[in-house]
């Protein structure tokens, strides 16, 4: 902390977006980063706290202060290192992170937070910039054998982090591109896809083996898995989405979520669509489902021209800057604007969907929807009833679902005889990565649920290293944070 | 903590809430704001129930001892022991330099040790010299948790204190240097059994009570604090806790970033805690140990102080801590059937035939109508601490301006006994024909202090010593003659005080923050140390007293200022008025070229500040005509 007045003098500046006008138009990333030095006077900011919540905040337990007073003294290079020693890819963070470490920031209980996001993208933008990420493969060869099952982020996490301890590490993808959801799933307004492909290059070049279109169970067999690798890891993902069970349900028009992002992203990277083209262009949209997912075909749907867009919500509308409920650090439930709620559609709370009417055709038409009041029984359980005399009805060409997922494929677990937990995921302990089978394991949201993108890096790297600890008998040099989420736990696991 | 290391607000907050639960919230050694001594319109009471008499003396003066439910002299503290409190320049504004007597911007170290007291004799003295101050005002003693702690809480205990602190390793010193608070002190458990076990096996124990302190956090603290002999219990890291305080760990930088630990107004006014806040935590503290109490079959509290008996060392496994041995902690000292083992007694009351109850009757019609009192009386040295339980009435009944100056003039003849004069305030001038002993004016407030041989004496006053040791230790206010020369510690840590003598012994006006010394002789060695405000003038006229200066913090510096003229010329004229020194008379008779041996002791930090000070006021008359 080269200033420690640096909080007072400065005010907080984030990367600014482009005019909605303008980006709209094209698929391109939305924000513009800020100027070196205004990178530099920005992490200024930081206080190097005695107790630094964002190290508790952010999951990988970044060293932010540490990098923060780096960058203010023009240590790029060192700053670099800092960051990546919690953090593989700082760049998927950097642009996809929700920051939970901004929301713990100790300066957030009086004024804005420190820009952590930012700076930490400006770190690793300005180390590929000078050439300064380069592949580090092993400087040592174990002689075992890892397969990864799955490409997301926690899946890439873990095999570089297990290819650096000296195994040999198989990544089996069952797309055709690497990445999971950062390529498939987010659009390329929010990350562009160089980003990953540049981290595949650097992983190739370590020594981390890559299959494409491997569907275990087709295309390779579970035996074959067992029986040429040491130990395996499920990093599958959460893939089961959550269903809308009313009627009309099977009308056509109504898609999940994932399909119609899935598309364009394809489209983007000038792939072709060979299942039934899903497209806004020109129809009433209503998006149902409150999260990053609707936010992210809100955004699609305004770049392909829908005529008109409505997202709906069961839940009530969060309060705005505070909720008591979540006070500092915790991670605020309050209400989220993400640039594409900036660049149009309606937006409304506290309905629930009854029914889709569709045309002759058995086209849907509208969508019919009640509004609900939310309410805790007496058992503390969160309830909703109706409230009546508030139908609604809202035109409707083409219905978007993203009401969030329901657990793992379990067609995977199924083959190798692993066990499922209550929740629909791959069954772990709660303070382990290991599933029912000793050498299998599983990290990312099919062992966690759907989640952040840094938790599926910071489980990655944590299964890596009891991986490792499992392959060679002893403790693991691999840095992951110190069992602190093991500690923790899984979500809603707490008794 | 003192006012100054954190914020008015959060001192003030913490002030209120133990005002409202009948705790005590303590001062910190910074003096303060007299402001805080009347409650406030809505009934809640700013002021702190514990005034701290620490070895920098910051603003203890006569009104801030009166205010006092519980006087605390802090020998040290826990967590760094053999240091005094610390409080870096950049901390110190107006406000806080004005509760401290002290200049803005300037650092300030509390001397290690209190320079009164070097035995236990001397602490006794001064538990005396409070009680004096402030008769209705308990006396606590701060002490470290150490290995002997318990011998010097006997010796306290015999010193007629009231309470002794046993302070532990781990408090907060947020603003203190790493190497200050790293290995320094033990765990307050250790120091509180040894003080029970001591004090019950010399029967000292039903005369005092015990408080401890140190990382108290939870009700099963306080149960194990009280079953190794504790009946009071001190908590500031967790109520600062509950009012925000965040643990940034930037205390020494004045950027506490929830205006906890800051003085920047911009800070400040970030500071969201409420006394509610403190006083739900602690309410959850005291539910904590009703739970423990009922479940171990005891009603209160008393019944479980000093009861080691019922705590038990609990088996570890771990190889460095299976081997520790609590015994000799957790065992009852064996002493007869009925030795008290918790307080049940009050101290024997010390000041019963002080001279001063003659003095105040005589000095009523000042007291109350502010009317002019003349009195003679004979002083001999069993007339200690003469004239402060005046003083407490007068400071009682009229606040902080106290009296027009010499509305009472009290004539002593004879050898004064020690603490002559301690923390007189405004209005009171007492005067001695005959000599002084040890800590004359200590602490002085206000009054005046004339002190001169008697005029058939046949030694030469300015060749022989009048006065004893620590002369004017403390002093806020106030002037002070001395026609002879006074022991060693003359004038340390004045902050206020303006005082001629015709030469000092060793060490004089070491750590001095304001005031003004006038030296009519010579000095001993080691002048002016850690002087960092007040002026100090010394008649050089053998050109030797740069030799004993101590030039580490002060400039010496010829008296070419019309205003040091005048200073001098004044206080000197008024010696020769007061005390009819020869010396005295001759500088004035010459006053030319006296002036010219004159020197004057300019500490740098004063001096820079006054420089900064001079300059923005030039800059400010240019600017604005």
């Amino acid at each position: 902390m080269a200033d420690p007045r640096g909080f007072l003098n400065i005010e907080q500046q984030k990367h600014t977006p482009r005019p909605v006008y303008q980006r709209i138009k094209d698929y391109n990333e939305i924000y513009q980063p800020l100027p070196e030095e205004s990178i530099r006077a920005q992490a200024s900011r930081c206080m190097d706290c005695g107790v630094p919540f964002c190290h508790t905040g952010c999951p990988l337990g970044n060293l932010i202060p540490d990098w923060n007073d780096l960058v203010h003294r023009n240590r790029w290079e060192e700053a670099l290192k800092e960051l990546h020693s919690t953090n593989n890819f700082p760049e998927f963070t950097g642009k996809t992170c929700p920051a939970p470490c901004e929301a713990s920031c100790v300066l957030e209980i009086t004024s804005p937070a420190v820009t952590i996001k930012n700076i930490e993208l400006a770190i690793v933008d300005k180390g590929w910039e000078m050439g300064w990420i380069v592949p580090t493969p092993p400087e040592k060869i174990s002689g075992k054998k890892v397969a990864v099952i799955g490409s997301g982020p926690a899946g890439l996490a873990a095999a570089q982090q297990l290819c650096r301890a000296g195994h040999a590490v198989t990544v089996y993808e069952k797309d055709d591109m690497y990445g999971g959801l950062l390529i498939y799933g987010i659009p390329d307004f929010k990350m562009g896809k160089f980003y990953i492909e540049r981290r595949i290059n650097q992983m190739e070049a370590e020594g981390v083996k890559f299959i494409n279109n491997a569907d275990v169970g087709k295309t390779i067999s579970a035996e074959e898995i067992l029986s040429s690798f040491d130990a395996i890891l499920m990093a599958t993902g959460s893939s089961i989405a959550r269903e809308l069970e009313i009627q009309g349900r099977n009308m056509a028009g109504i898609e999940l979520a994932m399909p119609f992002l899935t598309q364009q992203n394809r489209r983007c990277l000038d792939k072709p669509v060979t299942e039934k083209e899903i497209l806004a262009t020109g129809k009433n949209v209503i998006i149902i489902g409150g999260g990053d997912t609707a936010a992210d075909c809100l955004g699609t749907c305004h770049r392909q021209g829908a005529k008109s867009i409505m997202q709906i919500d069961y839940n009530p509308r969060p309060p705005e800057n505070y909720n008591s409920e979540t006070p500092w650090p915790l991670w605020p439930k309050i209400l989220r604007l993400s640039p594409a709620h900036e660049e149009g559609g309606r937006r409304d709370w506290q309905i629930k969907s009854s029914k889709f009417v569709g045309d002759s055709k058995g086209h849907v038409k509208e969508l019919h929807a009640v509004r609900v009041n939310q309410f805790y029984d007496e058992t503390g359980e969160r309830q909703f009833e109706e409230i009546r005399g508030t139908d609604l009805v809202f035109p409707c060409d083409l219905a978007l679902i993203a009401i969030g997922f329901t657990g793992a494929d379990k067609g995977l677990p199924a083959m190798f005889d692993v066990e499922i937990d209550s929740r629909g995921n791959i069954g772990t302990g709660r303070k382990t990565y290991r599933t029912s089978k000793p050498n299998i394991f599983a990290a990312g949201d099919a062992r966690r649920g759907q989640s952040l993108v840094v938790w599926a890096i910071a489980e990655g790297r944590e299964a890596a290293r009891e991986i490792d600890e499992y392959l060679m008998g002893k403790s693991s040099q691999l840095k992951a944070r110190d069992t602190s989420l093991l500690q923790i736990g899984l979500p809603g696991m707490t008794k | 903590m003192s006012f100054g290391s954190i914020s008015k607000e959060a001192h003030e907050t913490l002030a209120i809430a133990m005002n409202r639960i009948g705790g005590r919230s303590n001062t910190g050694e910074g003096g303060e704001d007299p402001a805080r001594f009347k409650k406030d319109s809505n009934g809640d009471s700013r002021n702190s129930a514990i005034k701290q008499v620490a070895s920098g003396r910051f603003g203890v003066t006569s009104n801030y001892l009166v205010n006092a439910t519980e006087l605390q002299i802090k020998i040290a503290q826990g967590a760094k022991p053999g240091e005094g409190g610390q409080l870096p320049g950049h901390k110190v504004d107006n406000f806080i330099a004005k509760t401290r007597y002290s200049t803005p911007g300037v650092g300030l170290i509390s001397p290690p040790p209190h320079h009164d007291i070097y035995s236990i004799e001397d602490l006794a003295q001064l538990i005396f010299d409070l009680k004096n101050a402030n008769p209705h005002a308990e006396v606590s003693v701060k002490l470290v948790a150490e290995v002997g702690v318990g011998t010097i809480a006997a010796g306290v205990a015999k010193g007629f204190a009231d309470r002794i602190l046993i302070s532990g390793d781990s408090g907060g010193t947020g603003a203190s240097p790493l190497s200050s608070i790293r290995h320094a002190g033990v765990p307050w458990e250790l120091g509180l059994a040894e003080t029970q076990q001591t004090l019950v096996r010399n029967g000292l124990r039903g005369r005092v009570r015990v408080q401890t302190d140190g990382q108290l956090k939870t009700g099963r603290d306080i149960i194990v604090a009280a079953c190794l002999g504790a009946e009071e219990y001190g908590f500031s890291t967790a109520p600062l806790i509950a009012m925000g305080c965040i643990m940034m760990r930037k205390c020494h930088l004045n950027t506490c970033p929830v205006g906890i630990a800051t003085q920047d107004p911009v800070l400040r006014a970030q500071f969201q805690g409420t006394p509610e806040q403190v006083i739900n935590y602690l309410f959850y503290v005291a539910e904590e140990v009703r739970e423990y109490l009922s479940a171990m079959g005891f009603r209160s509290l008393d019944e479980i102080i000093g009861r080691a008996d019922l705590l038990k060392q609990r088996k570890v496994d771990h190889w460095k801590g299976k081997n520790v041995d609590l015994s000799s902690i957790l065992q009852m000292p064996p002493v007869a059937v009925g030795t008290p083992i918790r307080c049940v007694e009050k101290q024997a009351d010390r000041i019963a035939d002080q001279l001063d109850w003659e003095l105040i009757k005589v000095c009523n019609p000042a007291i109350e109508r502010a009317e002019r009192v003349q009195f003679e009386s004979p002083i001999a040295n069993k007339n200690r601490t003469a004239g402060t339980l005046l003083s407490y009435f007068v400071t009682a009944k009229h606040g902080e301006d106290g009296l027009p100056e010499d509305t009472i003039d009290l004539q002593f003849n004879g050898s004064a006994g020690q603490s002559f004069g301690a923390f007189i305030t405004k209005g009171i001038t007492m005067r001695i024909r005959g000599d002084a002993n040890d800590y004359v004016g200590k602490g002085l407030s206000g009054g005046k202090i004339i002190v001169a041989p008697t005029a058939d004496s046949k030694f030469i006053p300015e060749k022989n010593i009048l006065i004893g040791n620590v002369a004017l230790y403390g002093a806020t206010a106030g002037e002070a003659y001395f026609r002879g020369i006074a022991g060693e510690r003359f004038a340390v840590r004045n902050s206020g005080a303006k005082t001629v003598v015709e030469g000092v012994g060793d060490h004089g006006c070491e750590y001095m923050t304001g005031g003004v010394v006038v030296v009519l002789g010579k000095t001993g060695r080691n002048f002016a140390a850690g002087m960092s405000g007040g002026l100090a003038f010394v008649y050089d006229i053998d050109g030797d007293f740069k030799d004993n200066c101590n030039h580490e913090m002060v400039d010496l510096v010829p008296i070419v200022d019309y205003k040091d003229i005048a200073t001098i010329s004044n206080l000197v004229n008024r010696h020769v008025l007061y005390t009819g020194s020869t010396v005295a008379e001759n500088i004035v008779n010459d006053f030319s070229t006296a002036l010219s041996h004159f020197k004057k002791v300019f500490p740098k930090d004063y001096r820079r500040v006054l420089e900064a000070k001079r300059v923005a006021q030039r800059q400010w008359e240019l600017v604005n005509g």
